[in-house]
């Protein structure tokens, strides 16, 4: 079953179009990565999954129905924009939470206490929001996300924000959701921190859909047209080289993109003449490339 | 309609629980006793303050006339005048009591001497009552305190009637005809009602008292939901609540859950007042019994819910379009106008109840809750009479507050959405046009 459907989403504000003809699913258990820039139309498009505005034209459907209320019981959400009763007590604001999706107010503070044992805050249950770091704050939004249990869950750049312990702490948890099969969808313009979470992605620019679809296959597509390089000696064959069309220089290594049609076996030749080479290895490019190289593409 | 249960629910609690809440409740009956209480005791403690004047007069005559009519009027104080010490009261003035002296010299000699003796505090004032100042009808008094009007205007009054009084005696009046001659007329209103109609003045005082708490409470807690939805907002708590409720639920709990406490916070006032009336003022409570009849509290209930709900409706749709408290502030003015507004009409609407202002001003939804209310409270005969304008005032403000909470909604719905700059008026016209 598709968890949720999107077809020929359509939504303008004035003569701003947010969102052009969007069309994608994600089946259930999947991960899926909306991604793209700033302003590219992904929190538009997220607000009309869950109702908060209306698409102009085009079909939302919800687990396998037209889009009603009340499926956001089963639905989780992180937004973007942060925010929680700065004057209220976290296990209050978490049981209001709870009850705002259904739950009974026991039931929803008894998964508060649990939740919060896990991800190490259950010391501050009594505590204003106020008196929390940010760090906390991001944790008990999270929690509140996912207090009721939702099948779908939808996060707005999840990990902005976090250090990389409590990054680590929140990405456990989703691969443990991801394995009870619960559908995630994340949402974000940090492509390489969601790369290895997800199993297909749509890229959008400017509203537009402009890669979609199975992230394996999307990048077998490119092919290994990425070249790690540990070298010692000599590297000025990154300059002026027709083989290569970009790099980039990490210090202990470079990653170098090829030419198009450029072989990578001439490469090496190259650069065994000037220098002793420790590693040389073909890659798939990152996420990140892809888009630029995409959207690059689109804009010229 | 179950979100909007426990968003009104949350509202409820947190306000009721919060230390401001407490404040208030105990703060405004403490200011109320502070500004009605505390002056009447104020006033009908002796005061211990005695000033010493000077009447200048050519004839001793004159002098002797005013000096006797100033202590006449100090005698008739001390000796407790019922209607006079309330007057007096309801000034807030303690009174003072002078020690006169007088004198016929007249030069300007004398004059600068008294007036230096004033500069130097070795006097308190002196008055100038020569032929030439009664003649203009124009004394000088000189003193320091050249500020205390009420004092210095019940000094004229009495100098006048001094005045008028040797007058009289100089055309060969007998003391006694004279006292006859100017004493004072009350005229009484008297409602056509007969005995059943409550006295005027209380009648004017508690209608008066009714209006000002509907107009507190309404324009107090309209704030409040205005206040709290810009608390959610820059809290940016308001994306997590749209994910489940919708901005209906959401503006419907915010003005429940805020006017419940309203309710409860009345509630308790008038609790106490009860309470601590039950003792002490069983007689004013006697004659508010003839003014407070079950009828005008069930009008207060519905003026104060239906201007609430009217209100906080609007204050919910500017909440939703601010971005800062100080934004806020200049549009809770536009909001606050036409409270003023009837604050002006029932001013007229007391002298005049049966105007064209009143009549309009009560029927027009925005001033109806307060303008209404007193014309109910005032009308003398029964309600009946005004019934189809009563109704028809009611029908107005539904079917006005059933437009609000459409247009408001609609403005809400976007408008806690966006953050950043004010919206300009034509941004709102396409807010309410958006899907």
């Amino acid at each position: 079953m598709q968890t949720i459907e999107l077809n020929k989403v359509r939504k303008s504000y004035d003569q701003f179009v947010a969102v052009n003809g969007l069309s994608f699913s994600i089946e259930q258990g999947g991960v899926f990565g909306l991604l793209g820039p700033n302003g590219a139309g992904k929190t538009s498009t997220i607000r009309m999954m869950i109702g908060i505005t209306v698409p102009d034209s085009g079909q939302i459907n919800l687990f396998g129905k037209p889009f009603e209320r009340k499926s956001l019981n089963k639905v989780g959400y992180l937004p973007e924009e942060r925010g929680l009763y700065k004057k209220m007590k976290i296990i209050d604001q978490l049981v209001f939470l709870g009850e705002l999706h259904g739950m009974p107010a026991g039931a929803a503070r008894q998964k508060a206490i649990e939740w919060c044992k896990r991800l190490e805050i259950d010391a501050w249950l009594q505590k204003k929001v106020e008196e929390l770091s940010k760090g906390m704050q991001q944790k008990i939004q999270f929690i509140a996300a996912l207090l009721h249990d939702p099948d779908f869950i939808i996060m707005d750049e999840p990990f902005f924000g976090l250090d990389p312990v409590n990054a680590t702490l929140l990405k456990d948890v989703m691969l443990d959701l991801k394995k009870q099969g619960k559908t995630i969808l994340f949402s974000t313009h940090r492509m390489d921190q969601v790369e290895k979470l997800c199993d297909s992605i749509c890229l959008i620019n400017k509203g537009n859909a402009v890669l979609q679809g199975d992230l394996k296959t999307i990048k077998s597509g490119y092919g290994k047209s990425n070249v790690q390089i540990e070298y010692e000696g000599n590297g000025d064959f990154l300059e002026k080289n027709p083989l290569v069309s970009a790099y980039n220089n990490y210090g202990n290594y470079v990653e170098v993109r090829l030419a198009p049609g450029a072989d990578a076996q001439q490469l090496l030749r190259m650069v065994a003449e000037r220098s002793r080479i420790n590693k040389f290895e073909l890659m798939e490019p990152s996420l990140e490339e892809i888009f630029i190289d995409t959207v690059g593409k689109d804009n010229a | 309609m179950h979100n909007t249960f426990i968003i009104a629910k949350r509202e409820y609690l947190e306000r009721v629980r919060s230390r401001s809440f407490v404040i208030m409740t105990l703060f405004i009956p403490l200011l109320m006793f502070g500004v009605t209480v505390v002056p009447t005791m104020l006033a009908n403690r002796d005061s211990n303050e005695t000033k010493h004047m000077v009447v200048v007069a050519a004839d001793r005559d004159t002098a002797e006339m005013i000096r006797s009519r100033i202590e006449q009027r100090q005698d008739k104080e001390k000796s407790g005048d019922k209607a006079d010490s309330k007057i007096k009261s309801k000034k807030g003035l303690p009174p003072t009591h002078f020690t006169v002296e007088v004198s016929t010299d007249t030069t300007d000699s004398q004059r600068a001497a008294l007036t230096q003796k004033v500069k130097d505090k070795t006097l308190d004032g002196f008055l100038w009552a020569t032929p030439d100042a009664i003649k203009a009808r124009k004394l000088d008094f000189v003193t320091r305190d050249v500020s205390s009007f009420i004092e210095n205007g019940v000094l004229g009054q009495t100098v006048s009637d001094a005045l008028r009084r040797s007058a009289l005696k100089s055309k060969g009046l007998k003391e006694d005809e004279i006292d006859t001659a100017l004493q004072s007329v009350d005229v009484e209103p008297r409602s056509p009602m007969g005995k059943d109609a409550p006295n005027p003045q209380v009648m004017f005082f508690a209608t008066l008292g009714m209006v000002m708490v509907l107009y507190m409470t309404v324009l107090l807690y309209g704030v409040n939901v205005m206040r709290s939805i810009l608390e959610e907002k820059t809290s940016r708590i308001m994306e997590v609540m749209l994910s489940t409720a919708s901005a209906k639920e959401l503006m419907a709990g915010k003005i429940l859950g805020v006017g419940a406490v309203g309710l409860t916070q009345v509630a308790i006032w008038v609790a106490t007042t009860l309470i601590f009336s039950a003792g002490p003022i069983a007689a004013g409570a006697d004659m508010l019994k003839g003014v407070l009849s079950l009828n005008l509290l069930i009008f207060f209930a519905i003026y104060f819910l239906l201007g609430y709900v009217l209100y906080s409706t609007l204050c919910a749709a500017v909440g939703s379009m601010v971005n800062s408290e100080q934004e806020a502030q200049q549009l809770q003015f536009v909001i606050m106008m036409p409270m003023i507004l009837s604050v002006v009409v029932i001013m007229q609407v007391f002298q005049h109840p049966n105007s064209p202002l009143a009549f309009w001003g009560s029927l027009f939804p925005f001033t109806a809750p307060l303008v209404m209310f007193t014309r109910i409270a005032m009308q003398q005969g029964p309600l009946r009479e005004i019934a189809w304008e009563i109704a028809a005032s009611i029908g107005l403000m539904l079917a006005t507050i059933y437009g609000m909470i459409w247009l408001c909604g609609r403005i809400y719905r976007v408008g806690i959405l966006m953050y950043g700059k004010k919206p300009t008026l034509p941004e709102i016209m396409k807010w309410i046009k958006y899907a």
